[in-house]
């Protein structure tokens, strides 16, 4: 402690400690303040000056930054100004008007082309001038063409309304025809851009090229009017007439285009009435109607005719504009042709009806002569087949009671040509059925071995007896076909070869090709030429006149004619001199169990096994009844013969008997029919064995006799089948 | 190399101010000092008269020869020149117009209390000169007083508040070593028991600053009796104030002289900082007269100087760190002088200062703000304006 001196004694350093410590209490109590102002200041300076001295520290900082920020508020200021200049340098460049508004619609910038063809009002415009104030200038300006009907507040308004929207773009009309296109473009602030553009030359330059266009379209127009063939004229909404062309002064008496040029069309029309009369139901007052309404038009079409039987087509249709074109086309010579041509077909249509009458009768004629002519065949054939049967019958009972062999030769000889008469008759016969519209067939299954074989036993001895040799194969095919005709054909096929070889030999043969059985026919006989092989089916046709005896030349006719009707293929090979070949194809029937037997061999015999056995004929033919009756009762029975059904009933009501065999003619004349008839006596006498006889050979009384259970045996009879009958 | 290096200047030579530099025993100093300065208008002229010229014949042809001017002179305890410390010469610092606008206030009677007037008027000279000078924004005081007026302290703390922000500084006007009559002088008028303010605003960067090289100890000493009007310590611990003074630093009582006081310094500690309380004699009582105020119960602390050299040099470094440096004014406290010449390094420290363009005077006391202290180099800085070589 510096303020104690060692050297001092403790009552000494107690002493002035105490003086010391006395001497701080006053001058921390301030009590010396007579003496110690010049102190007391100098110690709140200093005290000041601590104080000032941190508070100048503080100070220099915060100048430091002051000073920072006003160097950089300088520097920005001095960034702004330039880019102020440079904003007013770049939209000096600006070949537009350019005005920049701000947010709160103050102009802010503008360059100097800035509403320069204003000129009353460029020099007021200046910094803060507000939008409305901007667009009230404008609106007011003498440079301004205001549209008509718009007054320079209507302007303003309708300029300060097109500034809310958020593309602006339009035209302004100064005045001396100078155009100012103006737009608005917001910026990103708020701010308005406003551009002028001076459009001038641009819709000058429009307007002009919309002339030149509207010329040139009006060219083309006219052109193209007077190109038309027809006449038009055009009115306008008032209907009054704007422009027709050429054609129509043609076709009409119109006055001169410059006369007639803005008439009224009612009035046009009174002009014409004398020179046009209208046609159908529209009239001159319907169409002064329809052009008088104001819009809504539909297009009409009428006929009119004027002087020297001009007919006038007219067409009216409404336009865009509510006005409305007519047309007329000169339809004179298309009238006219239609007229001639209506009149050309009504003759026609009258030949062609008085035609088809003629037609309908010779039709009608040569159908009936046709069918006459077929009944005449059929009845020809049938009533000479009559006679035929009988004179067979008695030849073959004549024969039966001949002993001298040269008269029984001589017999012999007729009955063999009274067998041709009936082959020839029946094969016209049947000629006539094929030709009929519709010939009937029996189509059913057929053996063919049930076919063959009889033609076999049949033609062997004729072959023989030429010193042919005939060899039939046999054959387990069945085929589909009508076995009457079946047989036929084949039968025709074979006796023509047989008839035709000279020497050598016939084979028959069935083949299987596909689905067909080709029955085929092979002689060695003189052959037929290639330009004969289709005359050789035609009737009457034969290749050798020297052969005539047995033959009329109608087999290969009847055997063409059943298989087209029948759909069985027929075809010829042959080579003159080496032989022929004939073959038919006839579809396949596969698994026939249950065969017809057409025909059945039958032994000859001279008596039947039961003696006395009582037959009722029933037969209004005379001569047959009679030839029939000889040869029954030649084999050992009784004949009981009636003429008709009711004779037939009478005759076994009278002797009260029931016969053992009933032999009934189908076609009995007047009265009851064959199969009636034995339904009557059936009824009576029980189940008879009964036979039909007919020369009816349709299907339908087959089937009838099927149904009653009656055999039928076909005109001419043959003596076996009749035999055969009574003896079973 | 590095000898020369110390005797090149800072930065450039070209000055802000106008120096003129004559000898005091010079037959026409006016005129020398009038043709030194050239022919810029000058706002201002301080003149640093060494109390062996003639003062009220030199200011009075001053007065003249720089008419258009504010001529401010004080006499003092030594001069800084071209050279560093100079003995028996007239500087004279000259303010152009061209870069300085100054107005100069005579305050006399500095006994009386009732300077409101004063103040009032430093008040609005400054506003004025503020105003009228929008471009010159850096502004200073520069205070002259008389040395011997035991008035220092008072008056820089009354004026302090009148300038605001602007710095101030300045220094006692000095007698050489004789203590006996220190003068002040405005354009021709000269006083004692006066001051010269001078309010500056300049476009030059400025920077006013106070050095002070002293340490303070832990020895520390109480004054107990005291008249502090007159700046006397009676007593200091309950003994008589020299040799209880005498017996803290070791030294005889009977030897205590300037060099011992100036190489022994006391400082008060106030608020964290310290300030120097220097004393400039003994009396025959054994009493110690102060250069500055003091008081009873003030507790002094004895302080140790660092080298004076090193430590000056460091500091202007500094202050000429700030920018291209063009001049410095300074008052350095008598002490200062005193100290390198007992140190030996007056030679060394003239060529601190000179090497630094520091021009002004030995003082009998330094003002900073509104303090008066003793023992410290005051001053203030000029700077070359930006893109301007010093």
């Amino acid at each position: 402690m510096s303020v104690i001196n060692p050297a001092d004694t403790l009552e000494r350093q107690n002493e002035k400690l105490l003086q010391i410590t006395q001497a701080l209490m006053r001058k921390v109590e301030q009590k010396n303040e007579q003496s110690g102002v010049a102190y007391a200041q100098f110690e709140r300076a200093a005290l000041l000056e601590v104080q000032v001295r941190e508070r100048t520290i503080d100070l220099e900082r915060t100048l430091d930054l002051l000073q920072e920020s006003n160097a950089r508020l300088e520097a920005a200021n001095l960034e702004t100004a330039i880019a102020r200049e440079n904003l007013t340098e770049a939209i000096e460049t600006i070949n537009e008007g350019f005005a920049l508004f701000d947010p709160a619609d103050r102009l802010v910038l503008f360059n100097s082309r800035f509403c320069r063809d204003l000129s009353d009002i460029a020099g007021q415009l200046r910094e803060g001038l507000s939008f409305d104030a901007y667009v009230a200038l404008i609106s007011a300006s003498r440079c301004l063409s205001l549209p008509s009907g718009t007054n320079p507040r209507n302007w303003a308004r309708q300029r300060t309304r097109r500034h809310r929207d958020d593309y602006v773009v339009f035209n302004v009309s100064l005045t001396h025809d100078r155009w100012l296109q103006v737009s608005e473009h917001r910026t990103a602030r708020g701010g308005t851009v406003i551009l002028q553009t001076d459009v001038t030359n641009i819709i000058r330059l429009e307007r002009q090229e919309r002339e030149k266009l509207r010329d040139e379209q009006a060219l083309i127009l006219r052109a193209t009017l007077d190109h038309l063939n027809q006449a038009v004229c055009i009115f306008d909404k008032d209907r009054k007439l704007i422009g027709w062309n050429r054609r129509m002064n043609h076709l009409l008496d119109l006055p001169s285009q410059e006369a007639a040029l803005g008439r009224s069309f009612v009035v046009l029309l009174d002009r014409l009435n004398s020179q046009l009369s209208f046609q159908d139901k529209f009239d001159n007052d319907m169409l002064v109607q329809w052009a008088m309404q104001k819009e809504g038009r539909s297009p009409i079409v009428f006929e009119v005719t004027g002087d020297n039987d001009q007919v006038l087509s007219v067409f009216a249709q409404e336009m865009p504009d509510r006005g409305f074109v007519i047309s007329l086309t000169d339809v004179t010579a298309e009238r006219a042709a239609g007229r001639a041509l209506s009149e050309m077909n009504e003759v026609l249509e009258r030949r062609v009806q008085s035609r088809t009458r003629e037609l309908g009768i010779a039709l009608s004629e040569a159908e009936r002569a046709n069918a006459s002519k077929s009944r005449f065949v059929a009845a020809a054939s049938h009533d000479l087949l009559q006679p035929l049967s009988a004179a067979k019958l008695f030849v073959s009972a004549l024969s039966d009671q001949i002993a001298q062999p040269d008269l029984r030769g001589i017999v012999d000889k007729a009955e063999t040509a009274l067998s041709s008469v009936e082959q020839i008759i029946e094969a016209l016969l049947d000629i006539s059925k094929l030709d009929a519209h519709r010939p009937t067939f029996d189509i059913q299954p057929v053996r063919l071995a049930a076919v063959l074989r009889p033609l076999r036993d049949e033609l062997t001895p004729v072959a023989q007896a030429k010193g042919i040799d005939l060899r039939v194969i046999d054959c387990g095919l069945s085929v589909r076909s009508d076995p009457g005709y079946l047989r036929r054909i084949i039968q025709n096929l074979v006796s023509n070869a047989v008839r035709y070889t000279n020497t050598g030999k016939v084979l028959v043969g069935v083949r299987r090709v596909g689905g067909v059985a080709r029955v085929q026919v092979w002689d060695t006989g003189p052959g037929i030429a290639h330009k004969d092989q289709e005359s050789i089916f035609q009737e009457f046709k034969r290749l050798t006149p020297d052969q005539s005896e047995h033959s009329l030349g109608l087999g290969l006719a009847i055997v063409e004619r059943a298989c087209t009707s029948l759909g069985h293929g027929l075809r010829l090979q042959s080579t003159l001199g080496q032989g022929s070949l004939f073959s038919v194809d006839i579809p396949i029937l596969e698994g026939l169990k249950d065969p017809i037997v057409l025909a059945r061999a039958t032994p000859d015999a001279s008596d039947l096994e039961r003696k006395g056995e009582i037959v009722l004929l029933v037969e209004n033919d005379e001569i047959l009844a009679k030839a029939l009756t000889l040869m029954i009762e030649g084999w050992g029975a009784e004949v009981i013969h009636a003429r008709t059904g009711a004779e037939g009933l009478k005759l076994l009501s009278d002797i009260d008997l029931r016969p053992d065999a009933v032999l009934l003619d189908h076609q009995l004349g007047e009265g009851i029919s064959g199969l009636d008839l034995l339904a009557h006596i059936r009824a009576l006498h029980g189940d008879v064995p009964a036979c039909i006889i007919s020369a009816d050979r349709s299907t339908p009384l087959r089937e009838a006799c099927k149904d009653q259970n009656v055999r039928l045996l076909p005109k001419p009879i043959e003596r076996r089948a009749l035999f055969a009958f009574l003896n079973s | 190399m590095a000898l020369l290096q110390d005797f090149e200047p800072i930065a450039g030579s070209r000055h802000s101010l106008c120096r003129g530099q004559v000898s005091a025993a010079h037959p026409d100093p006016v005129g020398q000092l009038r043709g030194d300065l050239g022919d810029a208008p000058l706002a201002m002229v301080a003149l640093l008269i060494s109390p062996t010229a003639d003062f009220d014949n030199i200011v009075e042809k001053a007065n003249q020869a720089f008419a258009g001017a504010d001529v401010v002179a004080c006499t003092t305890a030594g001069e800084i020149g071209a050279r560093g410390y100079e003995e028996d010469t007239i500087i004279a610092i000259g303010f152009p117009k061209a870069r300085f606008a100054t107005t100069s206030v005579l305050i006399e009677e500095l006994d009386d209390r009732s300077s409101q007037n004063v103040l009032d008027r430093i008040a609005l000279d400054r506003v004025g000169l503020q105003e009228a000078h929008p471009d010159k924004r850096h502004g200073f005081a520069f205070l002259v007083v008389d040395g011997l007026s035991l008035r220092e302290d008072m008056l820089t703390a009354a004026i302090a508040p009148a300038l605001r922000d602007m710095a101030l500084f300045g220094g006692s006007a000095g007698d050489g070593l004789e203590f006996g009559h220190t003068r002040v002088a405005l354009n021709g008028r000269a006083c004692e028991n006066a001051a010269v303010l001078t309010l500056i605003q300049t476009d030059l960067r400025i920077k006013v600053f106070s050095i002070d090289h002293l340490v303070p100890t832990d020895r520390q000493m109480v004054v107990t009796g005291a008249d502090p009007d007159r700046r006397i310590v009676k007593s200091i611990n309950a003994e008589p104030a020299a040799r209880e003074y005498a017996r803290l630093m070791g030294k005889d009582p009977n030897q205590l002289d300037q060099f011992t006081f100036a190489s022994h310094p006391v400082v008060v500690r106030i608020g964290g900082t310290h300030h120097v309380r220097a004393i400039q004699q003994v009396n025959e009582g054994d009493e110690l007269l102060f250069f500055s105020a003091i008081d009873e119960g003030m507790v002094l602390t004895v302080a140790e100087p660092e080298n004076l050299v090193d430590h000056l040099r460091q500091k202007l470094d500094e202050i000429a760190a700030a920018g291209p440096l063009t001049d410095i004014v300074g008052c350095d406290c008598l002490l200062r002088r005193i100290e390198a010449e007992q140190m030996q390094m007056t030679r060394d420290l003239s060529d601190v200062l000179s090497r630094h363009k520091v021009i002004g005077f030995s003082t009998y006391g330094e003002q900073i703000g509104a303090l008066h202290v003793n023992h410290t180099m005051t001053g203030v800085a000029f700077y070359a304006p930006d893109g301007e070589q010093g």
